[in-house]
């Protein structure tokens, strides 16, 4: 049995699968314990029928982008671990990367046909070790810092001023498109040589299309009677600009 | 002594929200930690904790930095329930955060509210359960999708997700304040035109130019109140 066969082994899929379906299992709970609650407090259930199917609908096309990731580390690191990474902490772009970097340090590279046992292993805990702070800083000060911030609301709350609260969210929201689409922008301008306009021209022709496809359906589920479409919105737009980029390079 | 506070309901939902948010995250660490133990002990390979302290130092450093901004900047949209299971299931900006963002629009809840909190943990709940079961699925039927898949026509679109995505987003938030948007987009693409290797650091970039946006916004919404 080749490392390779060994990484896709059943024991490999046993122990990833087990990981995999503990946080299934705590989706599930986190999202009976929140839907209870929201009932409890009153919460119109269709509004959150509406949250959970939006989500549903805006998650498929992603997760299909995912997956592409798992078969892509595949190739090197067998598809039980990938596939454990991606549904549960890992991040797309941060993967192979950090992968990459542990390959490095051992004195090899992410290939397949040069994987050993101990440099698979040095690679997984690596890749567990880089990314595990989010759930370390949440777990030692998420509780502290929202009461911090929740005091800060509701002093606002007494004064009967508007929040600033939503704009910020809104305007932080802003400023992370901004920053992707500036980087397309900078990539198609001075990506192939300083203002050589030769660069990726792709990432920003599938944002435009998006975009103008978003801009129909927003205006289309403004009427009363195709409300429903603003649930599939953003899936459908991106469909629609993922679709440019196979138009454009065929 | 202590006292006993009396407690609203949503204040002991909260409450029991952080106890167990807390547990199921050191839990997960413990498996994610002890997974490649196990799988050495399997493979016959434990491993090699010098190598991986070395790499971590190369590039872990800087996703220790990136996580205490994501932390920063993602809890209080997140909330607590929507925060513990975001930075257990994991892909935050590509995914997760503009999924809740869209969810939390939708119904109109406004942050920091219970309504806000209930819905981002739905949404986000919803979002992962998705992810794994397309995963799943996608892992079953490996061996017949990959041709699909994997076929060279449907490469530039799996390579321009995220574009897709910010385009999309692009719109929603862009509408709400054409004039705020402008400034940041105008600056960052100036800034990627004139240093294109920045584009390898997008996520760092994310923090300035959200500063900037906040820093515009704060100033309009001082000046509104006054007025």
């Amino acid at each position: 049995m080749t490392v390779l066969e060994q990484l896709s082994s059943g024991t490999m899929y046993l122990i990833c699968g087990v990981i995999v379906a503990f946080v299934a299992m705590v989706c599930v709970i986190f999202m009976v314990r929140a839907w209870r609650a929201g009932k409890a407090l009153g919460m119109d259930t269709t509004r959150m029928k509406q949250a959970v199917t939006a989500s549903v609908t805006f998650s498929i096309l992603p997760s299909v982008g995912i997956l592409l990731g798992v078969i892509a580390l595949s190739g090197s690191l067998g598809i039980p671990w990938p596939w454990l990474r991606l549904s549960v902490i890992g991040a797309l772009h941060y993967e192979t990367q950090v992968a990459q970097a542990a390959a490095e340090q051992l004195g090899g590279t992410l290939r397949g046909e040069s994987m050993t046992a101990g440099a698979f292993s040095t690679i997984a805990f690596l890749m567990s070790v880089c990314i595990m702070w989010g759930m370390i800083f949440t777990t030692l000060f998420g509780k502290k810092y929202l009461a911090r911030l929740s005091r800060g609301n509701e002093n606002k709350a007494g004064s009967d001023k508007p929040s600033f609260g939503d704009k910020a969210m809104t305007a932080m929201f802003i400023g992370m498109v901004s920053a992707y689409l500036g980087s397309y922008i900078g990539a198609y301008i001075s990506g192939a040589g300083a203002f050589a306009l030769k660069g990726d021209w792709t990432p920003l022709l599938v944002a435009l299309v998006s975009a103008l496809s978003m801009a129909c359906f927003t205006a289309l589920s403004e009427k009363k009677s195709m409300r429903w479409l603003d649930s599939f919105s953003i899936a459908a737009s991106m469909l629609l600009g993922m679709a440019a980029a196979v138009i454009a390079h065929l | 002594m202590k006292q006993n506070k009396a407690q609203t309901p949503y204040e002991d939902y909260l409450r029991a929200t952080h106890r167990l948010g807390r547990a199921v995250s050191m839990i997960t660490l413990a498996l994610l930690l002890g997974a490649p133990f196990v799988m050495g002990g399997y493979l016959g390979a434990m491993p090699n904790l010098a190598a991986a302290a070395r790499g971590f130092l190369a590039v872990g450093l800087v996703w220790t930095v990136s996580s205490v901004v994501e932390f920063l900047v993602y809890t209080p949209m997140l909330g607590a329930g929507g925060s513990y299971l975001a930075f257990i299931t994991g892909n935050l900006i590509n995914m997760k955060i503009p999924c809740a963002m869209n969810a939390r629009d939708m119904v109109g809840a406004k942050s920091g509210t219970a309504e806000n909190e209930i819905i981002s943990t739905l949404s986000i709940a919803a979002s992962s359960l998705v992810t794994i079961l397309v995963l799943a699925l996608g892992v079953l039927l490996l061996t017949p999708l990959r041709p699909v898949l994997g076929s060279p026509a449907l490469q530039p679109a799996f390579a321009n997700v995220v574009p897709a995505l910010f385009g999309a987003m692009a719109y929603k938030y862009y509408r709400k304040d054409v004039k705020l948007a402008l400034v940041p987009l105008i600056i960052m693409a100036v800034l990627f035109t004139l240093a294109p290797s920045l584009t390898g650091s997008t996520s760092f970039m994310i923090i300035p130019s959200g500063a900037l946006a906040i820093g515009l916004s704060y100033l309009k919404f001082r000046r509104e109140a006054k007025a």
